[in-house]
């Protein structure tokens, strides 16, 4: 199939995915109660729960309650947030810019260093360097993300007072318009190299948090994919030709070993956007699932079911991308047989 | 990786590094003149006639709109706002039948839209919370006391009250509900409709106060700024609320000079004590008693699965009372409020007018008193299983724990299920009528007339008392009810001290709750803060900012 029929093919049955994904998720969060518990106080009487019920239409039988749901959805109305006390379609996007900023940034710290440290292992196989790297990977991958970051609160903010918490200093972020949501794209383009700085500065902690478990990952597939290409014949090959050492791994066998990590890293990234509630707790970053975390506790269903339809789109596209990224890398994958 | 291509990758993360270093001074400066405060709870709307008693959205409007009376640090007096006398009998504002209530105003008053105050807008304000009458608001404190709101001229304000209430100038005049709004915003901005909340007042105050705000990004923070046309004192520095921290990270915000001041909880005091700079500030006790409920209205085959006690169970003052002597006061106060807490008398907190430190006071464990009492009541040799429902994860929980401990301590027969659940979870929970479960923990509404209390929370026909169906408990329900209308009525002083007096010994005699303590008003803030003073009277955090100087 060509690439052009595949993604057409994808493409169309989003929609439809979707529609499945939402309908199972409204039946979950209505089996787990009603909604109308984070709209009330404990001290109102039943008439007055009743207003609050009418006001939100939970008052309807389920099925109407979708379709007002997917209504809104369709108008860009996706209810009322409890937690955040304001409509969910009003405080989506700015939580949304933050949650991406956070594991972009976290995912260019695993990247970077993942392939990095990947890289530099797997050419020297079984020496100090690939211990060490081992030993890197190991914790990376043991460490839980909760307990690092707070070890990085407390030594680097709290004791130490080299870098700060939360997104930014108010009164940089105040002095810059935020077109995008995205602090450090805003700065940019704003000329501000203290808005730009202050983003970045503010980035370091969490994104370190956050990015250390996939450089692990991402380190360990590399090493191993690239150990395997620099045994195959080709690169015996490219050696007898006399062919640099460095462009034998830069042009042939890292590229090869690249394959099976970007599978990896695609998933990875996935995941990131998932663990960067722990990260964004631990920071205060002002994103998505730190607001979604107060949305689980305090059952705010429609803020909850804006965020799992997102995320249900971001990972169907995620997929999708990494798909054709797959078959461009690798000319003999078939795509849809 | 070649030693070339390591050197340069080196070369550009130093730079990077030295890029983000030199950036650091550049922005060590900022937030000299804000007051940047570590808050508990976000407002949910900043609108009086939406906001929800003891919710954050109070402390808020406390700083931005005015009321017609205040009251000061270190005491509970009334004192001019907006008003420029108190209504009492001697000075003839309150006239002589108790039912009429006259406030002449201040004059040269604008609000932050630059409009100014008039009585119209005192009219326009207490009606619209009247007309509104929104589920979640306080609108009751007006709408169930007013009989009329009257414009005498521009400065001049009167009201007429259904019947004579003492309590009426604490219970209605002060709270944030009552607060002053512009009409002429309200008017421009969708008006007011019968049973709707008004989404432009909800995130944009109009107010005459000390502050105004500036800007609110949800779920992280809000900026008020001194607003310099104020007709009182001018408050030192600007404000910013930082919400949605965690308990642990707001103390280690504090710690590291992040945060000026913070909410906290006794709990984390030994956390603070001995941090450099950082001070610890106790004056008096939240109005919030810690209270746990007994349900003397319990329907038929609500309660959950492994309950054993009959409908009712709690009908039999002595088992109310043994719970009341079974409970670990000390471990309570000195554990789980480190110190910081007290226990009143039922149901007067204190700090409230009418408090009697003479009122006997269940205060002290005593098992073998609670023993007798469960025997007497039968329930002894059979014992009992009963759930007690509590938001988890919270101070009432630990109280439901402690609770726990002390009944199940006595008897082996005897077992308590505390149920945590997630707050909405609970708030749907006790807003059926009737609740389903035997007992609940939560604390008490905060308010500043004792009569606020007696008739929410030991009145026979009052919110709770209905609700539970005190009526069922109590040896006398009428008398009770009597004596509880009768102090809200009663407009000496005196005397009015001492019906409250009498009150509190018959409903020891007869609690129908169980109050753990009343916890202690404790901050904390670091040492360029001067002049911190707090008030249980102010909504919580009990804070009022523009008495605070920043001086770092």
């Amino acid at each position: 199939m060509q690439l052009r029929d595949y993604i057409i093919r994808r493409l169309i049955a989003l929609p439809i995915l979707l529609l499945g994904v939402s309908i199972i998720v409204f039946s979950l969060t209505r089996i787990a109660g009603s909604p109308v518990g984070v709209y009330l106080s404990h001290e109102m009487s039943q008439e007055e729960v009743l207003q609050i019920e009418q006001r939100y239409n939970l008052d309807k039988p389920l099925p109407v309650q979708y379709a007002y749901w997917l209504r809104g959805v369709f108008q860009g109305d996706f209810g009322w947030s409890g937690v955040a006390s304001a409509p969910v379609a009003e405080v989506f996007p700015a939580k949304f810019a933050a949650t991406m900023e956070l594991s972009v940034a976290a995912a260019v710290v695993a990247v970077a260093l993942g392939l990095w440290l990947g890289t530099y292992a797997g050419v020297r196989r079984n020496k100090m360097p690939d211990h060490i790297t081992r030993i890197v990977a190991v914790s990376g991958a043991s460490l839980p993300l909760f307990w690092f970051g707070i070890v990085l609160l407390i030594v680097f903010w709290a004791n130490l007072g080299w870098f700060p918490v939360g997104r930014s200093t108010n009164d940089i972020w105040e002095s810059i318009a935020h077109p995008t949501g995205f602090y450090t794209i805003d700065a940019i383009l704003a000329g501000s190299w203290t808005a730009l700085m202050d983003a970045l500065w503010h980035l370091v902690l969490p994104s370190i948090t956050l990015g250390f478990g996939a450089v692990a990952i991402i380190a360990r597939m590399m090493r191993s994919s690239l150990i395997e290409e620099l045994q195959q014949d080709y690169v015996d090959a490219a050696r007898a030709k006399g062919l640099p050492e460095r462009l034998v791994l830069k042009r042939h066998a890292r590229r090869n070993a690249l394959v099976p990590t970007v599978t990896v890293i695609g998933l990875t990234i996935a995941f990131l956007m998932q663990g960067a509630i722990a990260a964004e707790i631990i920071f205060r970053w002002p994103g998505l699932g730190r607001w979604m975390a107060s949305a689980v506790v305090r059952g705010d269903q429609a803020t909850i079911m804006t965020y799992v339809l997102f995320t249900s789109v971001l990972f169907l596209v995620a997929n999708l991308i990494v798909d054709i990224i797959y078959a461009k890398l690798d000319p003999r994958v078939r795509l849809g047989d | 990786m070649s030693k070339g291509e390591t050197l340069d990758s080196a070369r550009w993360a130093a730079a990077l590094a030295a890029g983000l270093i030199l950036a650091v001074p550049a922005t060590a400066q900022d937030a000299r003149d804000t007051i940047v405060h570590g808050a508990d709870e976000e407002p949910a709307t900043l609108d009086p006639a939406q906001v929800e008693p003891g919710a954050g959205g109070e402390a808020v409007i406390f700083h931005v709109y005015d009321r017609l009376l205040a009251v000061g640090p270190g005491s509970a007096e009334l004192l001019p706002s907006l008003a420029t006398q108190v209504p009492t009998r001697d000075n003839g504002l309150i006239s002589e039948d108790g039912l009429t209530y006259t406030f002449p105003l201040r004059e040269g008053v604008t609000f932050h839209d630059g409009t100014a105050f008039t009585a119209d807008d005192v009219k326009y304000s207490w009606d619209r919370v009247i007309e509104m009458d929104l589920p979640e608001s306080a609108s009751d404190i007006l709408s169930d006391k007013i009989a009329e709101t009257r414009v005498v001229d521009d400065y001049t304000f009167e009201v007429t009250l259904n019947e004579v209430d003492a309590s009426f100038l604490y219970s209605s005049v002060l709270p944030m509900t009552a607060s002053i709004v512009s009409q002429d915003a309200v008017e421009a901005n969708g008006g007011v409709v019968a049973g709707e909340p008004n989404e432009y007042m909800s995130d944009t105050p109009v107010g005459t106060g000390p502050y105004r705000l500036t800007t609110w990004n949800r779920t992280e923070n809000l900026t008020l700024e001194v607003n310099d046309d104020y007709w009182g004192d001018m408050a030192f520095d600007h404000v910013r609320w930082e919400f949605g921290l965690d308990p642990d990270v707001r103390v280690l915000g504090l710690r590291a000079g992040e945060f000026d001041t913070v909410e906290t909880d006794p709990s984390y005091v030994a956390d603070l004590e001995g941090a450099e700079g950082v001070i610890i500030y106790s004056e008096g006790l939240l109005l919030e008693p810690l209270h746990i409920g007994f349900n003397l209205n319990i329907p038929e085959g609500a309660l959950p699965e492994g309950d054993t006690i009959p409908l009712d169970f709690f009908h039999d003052v002595r088992i109310r009372k043994a719970f009341n002597h079974a409970f670990d006061y000390n471990a309570f106060i000195n554990g789980a409020l480190a110190g910081f807490g007290q226990v009143n008398p039922h149901y007067v907190p204190i700090g409230v007018f009418g408090y009697d430190p003479d009122a006997p006071i269940y205060d002290t464990q005593d098992l073998a008193e609670a023993e007798r009492l469960f025997r007497e009541a039968g329930v002894w040799d059979e014992g009992f299983t009963v759930s007690v429902v509590v938001e988890s994860g919270s101070l009432f929980e630990i109280q439901c724990l402690i609770l726990k401990d002390s009944i199940e301590s006595l008897n082996p027969n005897f077992r308590i299920n505390v149920a945590g659940v997630a707050e909405a979870v609970f708030d749907e929970a006790l807003s059926q009528n009737p609740v389903e479960y035997a007992m609940w923990a939560k604390n008490g509404d905060p308010a500043a007339d004792p009569s606020a209390y007696l008739e929410t929370y030991s009145h026979p026909d009052g919110e709770w008392g209905e609700v539970h169906g005190f009526a069922n408990g109590y040896a006398d329900p009428g008398a009770v009810g009597a004596l509880i209308d009768a102090i809200a009525e009663e407009l000496d002083a005196t005397v009015r001290a001492g019906m409250i007096a009498e009150a509190q010994q018959v409903l020891y005699d007869d609690p129908m709750w169980l109050i753990g303590a009343q916890e202690g008003a404790v901050t904390a803030y670091r040492d360029w803060i001067s002049g911190m003073v707090i008030q249980p009277l102010w909504p919580r955090p009990s804070m009022n900012f523009a008495l605070y100087d920043k001086a770092q």
